[in-house]
């Protein structure tokens, strides 16, 4: 390319280019027009035009609500011409909040409107001055199936990510700074900004509610080691096992096993919680069988539900693991095994010095991004324990065996106490973010490695 | 005895005489102490296995002859253990003689057997002690030495003899770990077939079979309506199974296929949002849907889920990722548009992976549970069958309908389980794609 007046940034298209240029960093679509795309000049321009009117109209008014989140609490009014009370509609901190936040994404949007049309206007330039013809509008409409399919392809993956994820999720985020909790409901009451408070009571000790959280989160964590690793290598050892040689119809042995992984969660959960009841199945057979004289409290003793869920893991997990571990062993080189049985290795050498070294390896992100699973398994605590056995010590709802996430369902569902909700759903974040950015780095130092040899 | 030290095609005779020493332990455990009974009287006797035979058959010919009582059949395990292990024994004995791979193949069958009687003996004892009036609240910790080294001994005998045959051990574990994780399928699809209503049975076995809960379940719609439930969650997994995978799989070709500007920005974003716990923000997408006029509706289960599909890109675009570039470009040449190269030449190549993402958005319409039941929450017409049967065992409603949640679970579960058994092979490529990626 010609070095005249190619490759200019955000700014340098700003400083070095003509009126027009300058001109439609304000007024969109204005390059695009003096440079021949009229048409698509004017889309840039009419939706600048609506943007300003929805801001002129809603949007600068909802932004100013978010500042206070409301003001007139509902109350009880005299009208005087009916001679009766009524209830006067006070402002909806909810609402508000929700409407300033969905006209900061719409700003957001308009953002990058913005952006594009400065680029697409200084392209449309840019060909010009290199002497060839910018794109008519029909060309960029063609364009959207060939090379610039992923606006095409992303359109509604965007739209939808923007409205029901990202846009709730800055909802939520705004909501850890306030005190939307179970006293401060709309539309009886208003909520507002309380800073970083919400982290100080829950982090800092002495309060009630640290005293929950603390202890939640140790579960949490020792929950999402045990059930990992657990199920990684109780997966590892089935999959060695079934692909080992000598074993014949080594499908229908995996299939048997499968079939636990494909029942639905919540069914095979919620019948293996029925079966471990005071009055359950399994009670009842270790009852006759003779192994005990009265009923085990599988669920409702905390350390037994607590090793109870682990292994009820283990028995779902196991499978899954095991399908995905069956892949990989078939893909160490089989001469490893065989000089390593020349060299005098037995099975158990073998397994240490070749398989476990090379599953390590190959599984390490499939680890980590299993443990954040984990921490987060809503399912099989909800659907086996709810969080069961309760307990005095802990904040309202929260028991032993509640993970930070079940905790978090538990607050916004019964309790309504969102702010509280946000503020863990905000630390559970750190923790994934922490774990995957070791896992991001060891993998980084992997393959620097240059693969397992 | 010279023959231990033959060799024999076939076999592995390194093992074969410490295999015919289990055995015969495992024989002479049955004249050792069996069970110790009066313990807690403080004067325990201990009976052997055939001492405990020798008082059952007096004992039932005495109540054969008062009521002609059919006989019991928990008497099977102790009278099974004692006869597989003298037959196990006896071919043991033969095996020295005359070694050759098929008496090795009976022994090791019988040895089988002799194993599973023995392990059931220690399930059945209490039912036998009761049954024969021997002892009435006989716990397995009164279970003496004499039986723990016949059931070691036939387990050692079993392994050494599977090692002398070459039979790989691994059916042991594998046997043993299939029934453990049957069990409670087994038990689920019993209680569908359970003529007798109620949690809480005493028995493993039903006393009745009938197909009532699954009629009931149809039929009784004013207060289960289970057929309106099913048909719900088959509206919203087929229409989210043809979106999603739409979605899933414009989302990762374009992100594995095509550079632009802002990909590896939008692949970032896209990790960020998934460390969030998802159902933080459902209350908001709740409030967000009453605005837009879709709360407490099945269209809104299939929006928000179409809405969040991308986030399952990284399967899909591991496997595109492996597809060689090669074949864009030489389509490229031909004069394909990008569309036009997704449509006709990625896809095709695609099978398993379009295959595992229908599968996967298919299966997530069923299970789903916390978003469907905080969208609904009372509206019981609305119910997929997650929520519906989570609402069955709830502890107020358990008693009563406990036999139709099962009957209900595996109406559920059975076509599932058989499309994911028949489409195993691209979950498990699937799968290793993710790991891959």
């Amino acid at each position: 390319m010609k070095a005249v007046n190619t490759n200019r940034n955000l700014i340098t298209t700003f400083t070095k280019g003509d009126i027009f240029s300058k001109l439609s960093y304000v007024v969109l679509g204005l390059s695009n027009i003096k440079n021949g795309q009229v048409l698509k000049g004017l889309v840039f321009m009419a939706l600048e035009a609506v943007y300003i009117a929805f801001m002129v109209m809603t949007g600068r008014h909802n932004l100013h609500m978010m500042r206070t989140l409301g003001e007139n609490t509902q109350g009880m009014t005299y009208n005087e011409a009916l001679g009766i009370y009524e209830v006067s509609k006070g402002d909806n901190s909810m609402l508000i909040l929700l409407a300033g936040v969905v006209t900061l994404v719409i700003t957001g949007f308009f953002i990058a409107l913005w952006l594009f049309s400065i680029y697409s206007g200084e392209k449309a330039r840019q060909m010009r001055a290199l002497g060839k013809r910018p794109n008519t509008f029909i060309e960029d409409v063609k364009s959207l199936a060939n090379e610039n399919v992923h606006f095409l392809f992303l359109s509604v993956p965007v739209l939808g990510l923007s409205i029901f994820t990202v846009m709730p999720l800055i909802y939520m985020i705004l909501m850890a700074f306030t005190n939307y909790d179970q006293d401060h409901q709309p539309p009886g009451n208003l909520f507002t900004w309380v800073g970083i408070k919400n982290f100080f009571t829950l982090l800092s000790t002495g309060d009630r509610l640290s005293a929950t959280f603390w202890p939640v989160l140790g579960w949490t964590l020792i929950w999402g080691f045990a059930a990992t690793f657990s199920c990684y290598f109780g997966g590892m050892i089935l999959a060695m096992i079934i692909n080992s040689k000598g074993i014949k119809y080594k499908k229908f042995w995996r299939t048997f096993f499968v079939i636990t992984m494909a029942i639905p969660a919540f069914i095979s959960l919620r019948v293996v919680a029925t079966m471990l009841g005071e009055r359950g199945i399994i009670n009842v057979l270790l009852q006759q069988w003779g192994f005990t004289a009265s009923a085990l409290p599988f669920l409702s003793n905390v350390t037994w539900a607590r090793v109870s869920v682990i292994v009820v893991n283990f028995w779902i997990g196991v499978p899954v693991t095991m399908l995905m571990v069956s892949g990989i062993l078939m893909n160490i080189p089989a001469e490893l095994y065989e000089s390593a049985k020349i060299d005098g290795a037995g099975p158990v050498l073998a397994f240490l010095k070749i398989t476990f070294p090379y599953m390590w390896f190959v599984t390490t992100p499939y680890l980590i991004s299993n443990l954040i699973g984990n921490f987060n398994n809503f399912n099989v605590i909800y659907f086996l324990t709810a969080g069961q056995p309760l307990t005095l010590d802990y904040f309202k709802g929260a028991g032993k065996t509640d993970l930070l996430v079940t905790w978090l369902y538990k607050l916004t569902k019964d309790s309504n106490d969102y702010n509280l909700a946000a503020t863990i759903g905000i630390i559970i974040f750190v923790i994934s973010a922490t774990f995957t950015l070791i896992s991001f780095s060891r993998s980084n130092a992997m393959k620097n490695e240059e693969g397992f040899q | 005895m010279g023959n231990f030290r033959k060799t024999v095609i076939g076999l592995n005779l390194k093992n074969h005489l410490q295999a015919v020493i289990a055995s015969l332990l495992a024989f002479i455990a049955l004249f050792l102490p069996y069970v110790r009974l009066g313990g807690e009287k403080g004067v325990a006797t201990n009976k052997s296995v055939v001492g405990v035979i020798a008082e059952l058959i007096k004992g039932y010919t005495n109540i054969a002859k008062s009521n002609g009582d059919s006989f019991p059949w928990v008497y099977v395990f102790v009278f099974g253990s004692v006869v597989l292990t003298i037959i196990a024994v006896v071919f043991a004995l033969v095996s020295v003689f005359k070694t050759n791979e098929k008496i090795m193949r009976v022994w090791q069958c019988f040895q089988t057997l002799a194993l599973v009687f023995s392990g059931l003996l220690m399930f059945s004892t209490r039912a036998i002690m009761r049954t024969s009036g021997i002892a009435g609240n006989f716990l397995n910790k009164d279970l003496s030495f004499g039986y723990w080294i016949l059931f070691i001994a036939s387990f050692v005998a079993l392994v050494l003899v599977m090692s002398v045959t070459k039979t790989n051990v691994g059916y042991i574990a594998l046997s043993v770990l299939g029934v453990i994780w049957l069990f409670p399928i087994l038990w689920i699809v019993l209680t569908a077939f359970r003529a007798e209503q109620g949690y809480y049975v005493g028995y493993f076995i039903p006393k009745g079979f009938t197909f009532d809960n699954f009629i009931n379940l149809f039929t009784n719609n004013s207060v289960l309506p289970f057929a309106r439930w099913w048909c719900n969650t088959l509206i919203v997994a087929l229409c989210s199974c043809v979106i999603n995978t739409l979605i899933v799989l414009m989302t990762s070709y374009v992100l594995s296929r095509t550079r632009f500007a802002g990909r590896k920005a939008f692949m970032n974003i896209l990790m960020i949002i998934g460390m969030f716990p998802g159902f933080m923000s459902l209350i908001a997408v709740y409030n967000i849907l009453k605005g837009i006029g879709l709360n407490q509706s099945l269209m809104a289960l299939i929006v928000v889920g179409a809405a969040g599909a991308a986030m399952g890109y990284h399967v899909s675009k591991g496997f595109f990722d492996t597809i060689p570039k090669a074949i864009d470009e030489a389509a490229i040449i031909d004069g394909a548009s990008r569309f036009q190269i997704f449509l006709n030449v990625t896809l095709p190549l695609s099978k398993s992976i379009i295959v595992y993402t229908v599968l996967g958005s298919f299966l997530g319409a069923w299970s789903d549970y916390i978003f469907p039941s905080m969208l609904f929450g009372d509206k019981q017409s609305s119910y997929t069958v997650a929520v519906g049967l989570y609402w069955l065992t709830d502890f107020k409603r358990i008693d009563t309908y406990y036999t139709q949640f099962a009957a209900g679970a595996v109406i559920v579960a059975v076509p599932i389980v058989v499309l994911f058994v028949w489409l195993q092979r691209f979950y498990v490529e699937g799968l290793s794609g993710s790991v891959k990626g």
